[in-house]
């Protein structure tokens, strides 16, 4: 029972979202049969926006590991998830390999891009960290898009033509699909929440708040920033991986300053340092570009800029980051209120 | 002769890999004509001038607030869209100025607000909503009369009015405006009043805002206040002159108009930037992670607003008269002669160079770099600035206002991009997406520089324009490589690849950058 009072908001989350394909096709008029089956409507329509948010909130929840956790500030980690996406792309595509060892190929190519920008760690700090991990990311994006690649790659337009296994075909199984990528999302986060309250976890705080006096008690911060970023990798390049399953053709746009700003985006919105944040954060961000589009159409970035601002200028720390900050003060008011609204009934009564 | 052995001993890495740099170029430079060398030489510079006015601003900013202005691009955008205004449509120009100046006249009676609120105490009582309700006020009624003020615009929408027809008129050499609207006068003065009302409450509803933070009244000078009666004068000077100024300016030509158009784009980009730094980045010093969702945010907005108003087609911005003729005497032999004769192109050893891509904005950008290093050098701003740049907390704590520092450095900083966009204009052409890849490059010749150093911006900016050039020059004459038969033409995306690969090259060997100062 204590578990379930202490994570109940957690669980509820996770609840609804089980129940979110059934409760979409009720509201649709869809039988649940119909939906099962897969026939197309709101449900199926919206459980590919939530498989979407499901991908962008496992690659925020990897960057926040990296900037929000150990404060590394990366202006590449859109190359993890590239490199995730292409790896599997091109596994399945070119190599015919099947899924299970598609994964291992991808978490692989994850730790060999740590480890590739991990060279830099030693050598860099603070801002130019980013700058050079924005130059290796930019010239990988600039290579995955030139003609040379284009018969493996596909150039400028993107991967396209992923054999994808059948019962995992995000056409015909979106539902099985919808479930595998939120059980996977829930999975990162648990394991994130896991890792953040570990031994190491807690030292790669201590390396944000001050990495010399982490260096000053003992501990050799190279490793914890190294292990940090392995994690980070693999799960961004696993996002990557799902990314690539999902859509019908990996971009390089994956590569791009853009896609990493996306991120930092996200994780801005829903709290830096948060974990939570950055799955809020992902759904925000996604749902406003997407309804944005549907009911403003040219105008859309004008007014997803100006949402920018005011997020910024109003919720200080991120929608989760604010309400950690005021929560209490803020139930403390709501419950004056009631409060007052109950003493003024009694004197009625 | 020890002393460079010496510097030399220690900094081995550096003079190796900066030595390999420089043997990897001049290998390059094989089977290079030297007139093709010569040309690539000059638009490397006026690439890099233009990279320069980017960067700098980029690298002052950052060097004493630690904001990476990620709408630096779109800064040097709206410069190139102002200052096209002011060149191809000065009548426009005209018409907005009166109600700018009224409005800027309300905004500063900033101070009186101050005062009157703080004798008043009403600031205390105004609760949270309060001074937003009266900002939302202020900016509806500024609405209200700019509606109603007659402003002879373009009309992106409709092809024979929309802006890129009047840059192709111009080029032909024709100044064809429309004839200016005529208006009610009674309705153009309510219009004047509801713009300075609409300024003064918006002044009010930031004064109330910032009143309610303060534990202190502020110190009222009335001298302030002749500042705004002289804006007064000043627009409705202009609104009742507004047709001969028109006229004027037209004839004037267009090398004139260049002037005023440069001058237009810079005050108006120094003024933005002020505004930015006084009302959104200024709260958010201490959260700097959140300036770059600020700035990223303000630069889409800028970005949508200025496709909203230009439309989305690229506008030509013609040369002004100076650097344009083609007939007698042209091409020059000599710069003085190109000066004399206006000529658009030089001969010079065997090539013909453009006067105003190769050699106007080169020189332009020499000016800028010399002036700014007098600023930063010799007067009493730039030495604050200097110490602002190695210990911010120590010169606030020495007494000396920062806040106002700041807002001056990033209005000189927005200043320098919009400059740098209403230059590029004419060689470029104007369009949306032009400050994308001036942030980047700027970026790029700020890391190379070592971030905060001044000095460092100007030698980046030099290493990023001439590199992108070369390659460009490569592109089109191949590279003759010791191993392969064919030879290899960089393509185009390789450009920026090759500027990012030089950046991370030089940070990884001084991760300080050329100039940088060692943490």
């Amino acid at each position: 029972m204590k578990i379930l009072r202490d994570h109940s908001t957690f669980l509820a989350v996770v609840v609804f979202l089980i129940a979110f394909p059934f409760l979409m096709a009720l509201l649709d008029g869809q039988s649940i049969g119909a939906m099962l089956a897969g026939q197309s409507g709101n449900s199926k329509f919206y459980q590919g926006l939530l498989i979407e948010i499901f991908i962008l909130g496992i690659f925020a929840l990897s960057y926040d590991l990296l900037f929000g956790i150990t404060g590394l500030l990366s202006f590449g980690h859109a190359m993890f998830f590239a490199v995730g996406a292409y790896t599997a792309g091109l596994a399945l595509k070119s190599l015919k390999l099947p899924l299970p060892q598609t994964l291992g190929l991808v978490i692989l190519a994850g730790i060999a891009q740590a480890l590739l920008f991990s060279i830099v760690l030693p050598r860099v700090k603070g801002i130019t960290f980013a700058l050079v991990t924005l130059g290796f990311a930019s010239v990988f994006h600039i290579v995955i898009m030139s003609h040379e690649l284009n018969d493996l790659a596909g150039g400028d337009v993107g991967l396209q033509n992923i054999p994808k296994p059948d019962y995992l075909d995000p056409a015909a199984q979106r539902l099985t699909f919808y479930f595998v990528a939120l059980a996977f999302t829930i999975l990162v986060y648990l394991f994130y929440r896991r890792f953040v309250d570990s031994p190491t976890g807690r030292v790669c705080i201590a390396i944000r708040e001050n990495e010399h006096r982490a260096q000053m008690l003992g501990y050799n911060t190279f490793y914890f920033k190294l292990v940090a970023l392995i994690v980070s990798g693999i799960t961004a390049a696993l996002g990557g991986a799902l990314h690539a399953l999902y859509q019908p053709i990996v971009s390089p746009v994956t590569a791009s300053l853009a896609y990493t700003v996306n991120a930092l985006l996200i994780i801005l919105i829903g709290g830096v340092g948060t974990l939570s944040g950055a799955l809020v954060g992902a759904a925000v961000f996604r749902l406003l570009q997407f309804f944005l589009d549907k009911f403003f159409g040219e105008s859309s970035s004008f007014i997803l800029g100006v949402v920018y601002v005011a997020l910024v200028l109003f919720l200080p720390y991120g929608i989760i980051g604010t309400w950690r900050a005021h929560r209490l003060e803020w139930q403390a008011a709501w419950r004056a209120r009631f409060a007052r609204v109950a003493t003024m009934l009694n004197r009625k009564t | 002769m020890t002393g460079i052995t010496n510097l030399l001993r220690k900094n081995r890495t550096q003079s190796i890999t900066l030595a390999a740099l420089v043997v990897l170029f001049l290998l390059a430079l094989q089977g290079m004509e030297p007139s093709d060398w010569i040309i690539t030489v000059l638009r490397g510079l006026s690439v890099a001038a233009v990279t320069f006015l980017v960067a700098s601003g980029f690298s002052l900013i950052f060097g004493l607030m630690d904001v990476l202005n990620l709408a630096h691009g779109t800064l040097f955008m709206i410069g190139a869209y102002l200052g096209w205004t002011a060149y191809v449509r000065p009548d426009t120009l005209l018409d907005l100025a009166t109600p700018f100046a009224l409005f800027i006249a309300g905004l500063m009676l900033a101070p009186l607000w101050d005062a009157g609120l703080s004798r008043a105490r009403v600031a205390m009582r105004a609760g949270r909503v309060l001074p937003w309700l009266i900002l939302a006020l202020g900016l509806g009624v500024l609405a209200f009369g700019l509606v109603r003020y007659p402003i002879t615009a373009w009309d992106a929408s409709v092809y024979d009015k929309s802006p890129v027809v009047f840059g192709v008129q111009l080029d032909l050499g024709q100044t064809d405006l429309p004839a200016p609207l005529t208006a009610d006068r009674a309705q153009v003065i309510l219009a004047m009043m509801s713009v300075f009302a609409g300024g003064a409450l918006v002044a009010l509803g930031l004064a109330l805002n910032a009143a309610r933070q303060r534990l202190a009244a502020p110190r009222v000078t009335w001298r302030a206040l002749w500042l705004p009666l002289s804006l007064i004068v000043v627009g409705v000077l202009v609104y009742a002159l507004n047709d001969a100024l028109t006229a004027g300016v037209v004839a004037a030509g267009t090398t004139w108009r260049f002037c005023i158009a440069v001058i237009v784009a810079t005050l108006a980009g120094a003024g933005l930037g002020a505004l930015m730094e006084s009302t959104l980045i200024r709260p958010l010093y201490a959260r700097p992670i959140y300036q770059l969702m600020l700035t990223l945010g303000l630069g889409v907005i800028g970005r949508e607003v200025v496709i909203a108003l230009w439309g989305r087609t690229q506008m030509q911005m013609p040369k002004p008269a100076l650097f344009n003729a083609m007939g007698k005497g042209c091409p020059a032999e000599t710069l003085w002669d190109a000066l004399i004769n206006q000529c658009a192109t030089i001969n010079f050893m065997g090539t013909r160079i453009r006067t105003y891509n190769e050699i106007f904005i080169f020189v332009v950008g020499v000016i800028v770099l010399i002036v700014v290093w007098m600023l930063l050098q010799r007067t009493r701003i730039g030495m604050i600035i200097r110490a602002g740049v190695q210990d911010r907390a120590m010169v606030e704590a020495l007494g000396i206002n920062v806040r106002q520092v700041f807002t001056f450095v990033f209005a000189l900083g927005v200043g320098l991009a919009a400059l740098g966009g209403v230059l590029a204009g004419p060689s470029m052409g104007v369009s949306d997406d032009m400050g994308e890849s001036l942030l980047l490059a700027g970026l790029i010749a700020l890391a190379i520089g070592g971030l905060t150093s001044f000095p460092g911006a100007a030698a980046g900016s030099l290493l990023v324009g001439l590199l992108q050039q070369f390659i460009v020059k490569y592109g089109q004459i191949g590279i003759a490589l010791p191993f392969g038969a064919q030879p290899f033409k960089p393509t185009p995306p390789l450009v920026p690849a090759s500027t990012l690969l030089l950046m991370v090259i030089i940070l990884l060997v001084m991760p300080n950058g050329l100039f940088g100062r060692r943490e």
